[in-house]
């Protein structure tokens, strides 16, 4: 019985100390390399333009979703004082938590239409790979676990400015203190070990688009492409380019 | 370009670091299993439920401990205090039978040489006449109204816990509250006042508490003895009171998020109605008329 506690010591440190590092420093090493050596393949690899109509319910409540959710963990992450001084009016906290909590709802809408959609649209089926599936896996499962515990685990802006925040200081500091995590929900700890294993894969992925987002498209003028050729004869199974 | 150039070499040096790396790993265990000095431990670890000649709190008083078992099942006890108890042993169902159903917890980090130097050290100080650990003397005085006050104020952050620790209502909710109520991370209190058998367990607890999840916290922001006793008024109260749970705090939750984003989608689609074909077409057209 005893040995088999300190066993369980032993996966505790492994999941929230080995883990992390080796997240981490994967993440730094192969995203330098991968943009040396390869940078054209740092692309979201779009498929919007093989099918745009359900694209639109897929991507912008995901990327919207996606973005006040890690933009809370980081704003814990980083001014973990801050936040719970917000939190310390109760209104600000149910506002600050539903805003959460809507962010996650919008990620899991907009996963689930990219799920029907890459299953269900045969252009965008066979563009596919088992790499994009693993990371549509992964996004579940974080999703899953963030909203059970955003529902049965609250208050978690203010719990993760108060034991989240110190332990991955911790971890950035060279001095993991795992004391932080080993005893918190089950749920919780899925979810942190979940989000070290997107770090991990992130350098592997598609995922990495999110480093080369071309932001000046939010302020740049728009511009018209033309075509020098008919644009629906094109489309006919008969044409023929050098024709 | 020289980025094609640099990709092999690359792709080697990447993998070979990170493999250094892990092989470093084993350094920042070293650290985390390091021992602690027994009477910090003690302090922090054991003094919410044992006084050493202060009486009984959730866990009995620990003074003349030699006299009462041997050292061998006081460490294996330390050690792991379930796998005890589910082995049959009568000592520790009576143990278990006064303290009213409460198990010890197994200690972070407890290790065999730990549970000898902290048996020593409970020898050591059952010989003093005053122990160092005879309790923490929190004040006899009668709870005022004033102090149910100060302490609800203290458990919904209203007024900042002195030494900086995070306050209550982010883990915690008691029946009183009204709305989405308090956090669910930790448990409800409005017992815990009847949990740790009145004014001396509570504030016992509260001086340094046990919890895995709030003892790495409190250790460093502990709770200043003088907020103690109003958030005893404050607890004692709600065990006064008792009112029944507030079964619709969850729910409402899930349907104002709910509903938030479905009145978002709708938003979205309102927003973006002509998306398919408002961008090219009056482009194009404002083209020609140039």
């Amino acid at each position: 019985m005893a040995e088999n506690t300190i066993y369980f010591d032993y996966l505790n440190l492994f999941w929230f100390t080995v883990l992390p590092y080796l997240a981490l420093f994967t993440f730094f090493l192969v995203t330098i390399q991968r943009y040396r050596g390869k940078g054209f393949t740092y692309s979201s690899l779009s498929s919007q333009f093989l099918e745009n109509k359900m694209h639109f319910w897929a991507l912008v409540p995901f990327h919207y979703g996606v973005l006040i959710v890690l933009a809370g963990h980081a704003f814990g992450f980083l001014f973990p004082g801050q936040l719970l001084q917000w939190n310390s009016n109760l209104l600000r906290l149910y506002v600050l938590e539903i805003s959460g909590f809507i962010g996650g709802i919008f990620t899991l809408v907009g996963l689930i239409n990219i799920i029907v959609r890459r299953l269900t649209d045969a252009r965008t089926k066979m563009v596919t790979t088992g790499a994009d599936w693993f990371v549509i896996g992964i996004l579940v499962f974080q999703i899953g676990t963030g909203l059970f515990t955003a529902i049965f685990h609250s208050w978690g802006s203010s719990w993760f400015a108060s034991s989240l925040a110190p332990y991955l200081w911790s971890i950035v500091k060279f001095n993991p203190a795992v004391a932080y995590v080993t005893p918190l929900p089950i749920m919780i700890k899925l979810h942190i070990i979940g989000a070290f294993v997107v770090i991990l894969l992130f350098p592997f992925t598609r995922l990495v688009h999110a480093l080369v987002v071309p932001n000046p498209y939010l302020w740049r003028k728009p511009q018209v492409v033309r075509w020098n050729w008919d644009r629906k004869k094109i489309r006919t199974p008969e044409f023929k380019i050098h024709k | 370009m020289r980025r094609f150039t640099v990709k092999r070499r690359g792709t080697k040096s990447a993998s070979g670091s990170v493999w250094t790396i892990i092989l470093l790993l084993p350094l920042f265990f070293s650290s985390l299993l390091s021992a602690q000095v027994p009477a910090e431990y003690f302090k922090q670890n054991c003094s919410s439920c044992h006084t050493i000649g202060g009486g009984r709190l959730t866990g009995p008083d620990l003074k003349n401990l030699a006299d009462r078992q041997s050292r061998d099942w006081l460490i294996n006890w330390m050690l792991d205090p379930e796998g005890v108890l589910k082995s049959g042993d009568p000592y520790s169902a009576k143990l278990q039978k006064e303290a009213r159903g409460a198990v010890m917890t197994r200690s972070p980090g407890m290790t065999r040489n730990l549970a000898v130097a902290l048996l020593d050290l409970i020898d050591e100080e059952s010989k003093l006449d005053k122990s160092q650990f005879a309790g923490t003397q929190i004040s006899d005085r009668p709870l005022l109204p004033e102090d149910i006050a100060e302490g609800r104020a203290l458990f919904l952050g209203t007024m900042k816990l002195k030494n900086g620790g995070p306050s209550c209502v982010g883990c915690h909710t008691v029946n009183s509250m009204q709305g989405l109520g308090g956090g669910r991370l930790g448990l409800n209190l409005t017992r815990a006042y009847a949990r740790l058998e009145g004014r001396k367990g509570l504030s016992a607890w509260l001086v340094s508490p046990p919890s895995l999840v709030m003892n790495p916290i409190f250790k460093e922001y502990p709770i200043d003895e003088e907020e103690v006793l109003p958030l005893v008024a404050f607890l004692k109260n709600e065990t006064e009171r008792d009112e029944p749970e507030n079964a619709t705090a969850m729910i409402n939750f899930l349907l104002y998020g709910i509903g938030g984003a479905v009145v978002l989608l709708v938003l979205f689609d309102l927003l973006w109605n002509k998306r398919f074909r408002a961008v090219r077409q009056p482009m194009v057209s404002e083209s020609y008329h140039k």
